[in-house]
């Protein structure tokens, strides 16, 4: 028998702060704060705090940051949209490397 | 049980403070951190250091560490009768290694601890990705054994793919992961996508990318041309007067999305010449020289204009 993992971006699968923090090691502080920063981000229309399971993978990473370099709440923030960035610009270098002959 | 030098793979000294551990610690994790390095070895070494920063940041497993003497990294440890009594946690004379060693020390037991999370790199081909698989991911868990210590069990865990996964998602697969103890809840499990290269596909995000070659008299007149896709063959009308490097996207015939749709396939027009060529070939070619009045090289002929 094999298992589902979750949609990283479906709303019906969604989870709840509570999950949120058992599984990323975030306090609720630090994830209410880098979600009024705009780093974390909530299932739209809904209320109270659900998260896509796509969040889940950001708050863990934000969470090593914190651990291994000491960062607070801001510096959490701050190394997330860095590194988002990061991620858009090797896509926009994969997709010129994709188009190159090899 | 191997011996590890935890306080060479931090560089520093074996007297070094709480703080100069702290201090190398986070000097090595900002070169080998995965989240932020892009060296090839960064993983390998970032568990290694963080292995060694585990221990020396403790002050119980430290000390623990200490006792065990002083040894060179590779070299066989067999702790006295003395160290076992104090500070091990597990079965006599049961074989691990010595992470797993110092990772027993400080769980005493009693309070509930949440089952480790993992995550797992995983390959698959483009095909398995587009049509949704399942994959075996193999990983080793911790939990109570009947004398009530810690051991590690291997285990396999199975998970369905479904078809809409792109390179490096991660996918989530909650409660998968270790055991809790002690009654806690269990971990979860990552698994991390990456896809292997295509001989014939490449692949950003949805799309993927063909190189197609056509011979000159091909792209100048046209041509109709077959393809390989992800599902069979298609046939692509090329229009006279192609470029090399020119994409002609073949709507929805990626990687499919999760849900509805899919990407698409580019396939990028490379012109090429043929390295021999008969007589009749070469006689061609130079009628075609002298009666042609295409000058391919018009704007770089005169002062440059600026727009």
């Amino acid at each position: 028998m094999s298992d589902l993992p979750l949609n990283p971006s479906s709303p019906e699968e969604a989870i709840d702060l509570d999950d949120l923090i058992a599984s990323t090691g975030l306090v609720q502080a630090e994830v209410i704060e880098l979600v009024e920063l705009g780093v974390l981000e909530t299932c739209d229309g809904r209320t109270g705090f659900l998260f896509y399971s796509r969040t889940v993978v950001q708050a863990r990473r934000a969470a090593r940051l914190r651990d291994d370099f000491g960062l607070n709440t801001p510096g959490m923030a701050l190394a997330l949209t860095y590194l988002e960035r990061i991620e858009q610009l090797e896509h926009r270098l994969r997709v010129l490397e994709a188009s190159q002959p090899r | 049980m191997n011996y590890v030098d935890y306080y060479a793979a931090l560089e520093v000294e074996r007297g070094a403070t709480a703080e100069e551990i702290r201090k190398a610690y986070r000097r090595l994790a900002r070169r080998y951190h995965p989240d932020v390095s892009k060296e090839a070895d960064a993983e390998e070494r970032f568990k290694a250091i963080s292995e060694a920063n585990e221990t020396l940041s403790d002050p119980e497993k430290r000390e623990a560490y200490d006792q065990l003497g002083r040894h060179r990294t590779g070299e066989s440890v067999q702790p006295s009768a003395e160290w076992d009594s104090r500070f091990w946690q597990g079965a006599p004379g049961e074989d691990i290694d010595l992470a797993e060693l110092l990772e027993r020390i400080g769980f005493h037991g009693g309070a509930p601890r949440r089952g480790q999370d993992f995550e797992i790199a995983t390959s698959l081909s483009l095909e398995d990705a587009a049509t949704g698989t399942e994959v075996s991911v193999e990983f080793s868990v911790q939990e109570l054994g009947d004398d009530g210590r810690v051991q590690r069990r291997p285990h396999t865990a199975r998970v369905r793919v479904p078809k809409g996964i792109s390179d490096g998602e991660r996918l989530r697969v909650p409660g998968k992961g270790g055991p809790g103890l002690g009654g806690g809840k269990p971990g979860d499990l990552y698994i991390d996508i990456r896809l292997a290269r295509h001989p014939r596909f490449e692949v950003a995000g949805h799309d993927l990318y063909l190189q197609v070659p056509l011979a000159p008299w091909e792209a100048v007149l046209g041509a109709e041309i077959e393809l390989p896709t992800l599902d069979g063959r298609l046939k692509l009308t090329v229009k006279p007067g192609a470029r090399g490097g020119q994409k002609l996207r073949l709507s929805g015939k990626g990687l499919p999305r999760r849900g509805e749709g899919a990407g698409d396939l580019y396939a990028v027009l490379q012109i090429v010449t043929p390295s021999v060529i008969s007589e009749k070939e070469k006689q061609l070619f130079e009628e075609l020289a002298a009666s042609s009045s295409f000058d391919p090289r018009a704007h770089l002929t005169g002062e440059p204009s600026h727009v």
